[in-house]
């Protein structure tokens, strides 16, 4: 069953003088992680943003659930790159951010923010602000807040993309065992091989600017894994090999 | 330790070399704190510092409520900026000073009411600029998150907005603190004979420069405890600024 599907999206900048996609399409099953892997500036974050609403399409459409996506919706959570906390909020209250929008009660508040502030590891930490933590922290926050709403697709703009490298490979494996826990549709881009063929359970691999499919991944390997579990089976290096060919070709070209 | 020290080493060559000088022009610190045990002694402080405050409250406290009001609505609204900007300008480019004998005028010189005038015309524009300059530079990252979590207009205020602001505005304030003293000072010279800028004309006219030192000290000791209370306060209300600092 698909729940995101992308019908020939077309966006253009600076009224139509750049074309960041064009004639894009694909589809986002149900409970699968989906992990759109392209070259700096292809416009992964713009389809992304597109996909909850928050840009509009030049052409085409995107239909989530069946309705065609028009602002951003509560089954749909997002978590963003720049971690996006809010300075003067606390951890827990930053946590609680979505829920509060969404009106939910008052009890079921601190019950979903203690829940899910434990998941991601942040238990102790409730009263902090975001400048007393260190990035990896901080994004374990902005992972709560998604989570906090408990929806059906969560939508991932290359969230550990400003992080160390031993930092993100931290909590990838946390990811992964959020998953294990409460698999949910997840679209995750990112600009890292390795982390699309740890994360995903199908691969889009985009080419550069215009930006269209250029191929679909399928990643045979089998759940529950762990990053080090993922880069020492057979099926990694070929994947990982697959994938360099298909991003160089255009960079060369 | 050193600034203790620096203080303590110019009071005592002034108090030394002070009496060599003469008194017309200059006295040394002794005389200015028996200066001071005398005005309070006579009430003549009291009297002033009350005329003074009360100019002062009022005249910062009109400068903070609009210049905070008037920043966040035209920070927010294109329209309103627009409507203000050529107006803000122009008032803030003309030397405020410039502008205290239109004051006096246009209040007849009665009462308090050309003072208060002339302390919140010193005193709104740095806070009503920082205000809108705060509410413009809030981070548009922020703003998309507001929007991908389905923010209402009225929440974003609230969450984002205003809190974005808030360094800002506290800037504004501080800055508006000192202008507003200023101003307090300038009206008290030029319009209505009363208060701590009174005083230090009457004494300077009646060369008496020990007296004359005492307002000029009262001002700078309640421009410095107010700059205090205004750095306590932004520590309490916004307590995530403290990492810029």
């Amino acid at each position: 069953m698909n729940r995101i599907v992308v019908e020939s999206a077309t966006k253009r900048f600076g009224s139509g003088v750049l074309t960041v996609f064009e004639g894009l399409g694909l589809a986002v099953r149900d409970k699968e992680t989906l992990c759109i892997l392209g070259p700096s500036g292809c416009g992964k974050t713009t389809l992304l943003r597109c996909m909850h609403g928050l840009a509009h399409l030049d052409g085409g459409r995107i239909v989530i659930d069946d309705l065609e996506v028009r602002a951003p919706r509560r089954n749909v959570a997002m978590v963003f790159q720049h971690f996006g906390l809010m300075p003067w909020k606390r951890v827990s209250e930053n946590v609680a951010y979505g829920v509060e929008l969404a009106g939910l009660p008052r009890t079921t508040i601190d019950e979903r923010v203690g829940r899910y502030t434990e998941m991601v590891g942040l238990t102790g930490f409730e009263r902090s602000y975001p400048y007393q933590l260190s990035g990896g922290m901080q994004q374990r926050a902005g992972l709560a807040r998604a989570l906090a709403l408990e929806p059906d697709i969560l939508l991932m703009d290359e969230p550990f993309g400003s992080l160390d490298a031993q930092t993100r490979e931290i909590l990838q494996d946390e990811l992964l065992r959020i998953y294990q826990q409460q698999p949910r549709t997840m679209v995750f881009i990112t600009h890292s091989i390795e982390e699309a063929i740890a994360l995903g359970d199908r691969i889009v691999v985009l080419t550069a600017r215009p930006a269209r499919v250029r191929d679909t991944i399928l990643v045979d390997i089998p759940r529950p894994r762990t990053v080090a579990s993922v880069v020492a089976h057979p099926r990694f290096v070929e994947l990982r090999d697959h994938c360099w060919r298909l991003l160089r070709e255009r960079l060369v070209a | 330790m050193v600034r203790a020290a620096s203080v303590l080493a110019v009071l005592g060559i002034w108090e030394l070399f002070g009496p060599l000088l003469n008194p017309i022009i200059l006295r040394p610190p002794s005389q200015i704190f028996r200066a001071f045990v005398d005005l309070i002694a006579n009430g003549e402080l009291g009297v002033a510092m009350v005329q003074s405050m009360r100019v002062f409250g009022a005249g910062l406290a009109i400068a903070l409520a609009a210049g905070i009001t008037l920043g966040i609505v035209s920070g927010r609204s294109r329209v309103v900026y627009n409507v203000l900007d050529p107006w803000i300008s122009a008032l803030y480019s003309v030397p405020s000073v410039a502008l205290v004998p239109l004051i006096a005028v246009a209040f007849q010189y009665s009462g308090d009411a050309p003072r208060v005038a002339t302390v919140v015309l010193f005193a709104i524009f740095p806070i009503l600029i920082n205000t809108q300059q705060g509410v413009r530079n809030v981070d548009p990252g922020l703003l998309e998150v507001a929007r991908a979590f389905n923010t209402s207009e009225r929440r974003l205020w609230g969450d984002v907005i205003v809190p974005a602001a808030m360094p800002f505005i506290f800037t504004g304030i501080r800055l508006a603190i000192g202008r507003a003293l200023i101003g307090m000072i300038v009206a008290e010279f030029l319009v209505g004979l009363a208060g701590l800028g009174y005083l230090i004309i009457v004494y300077q006219n009646t060369f008496r420069i020990d007296k004359m030192f005492v307002p000029v000290i009262v001002v700078a000791a309640f421009g410095i405890a107010l700059m205090g209370l205004v750095q306590f306060v932004e520590s309490r209300v916004a307590p995530w600024t403290r990492r810029e600092q």
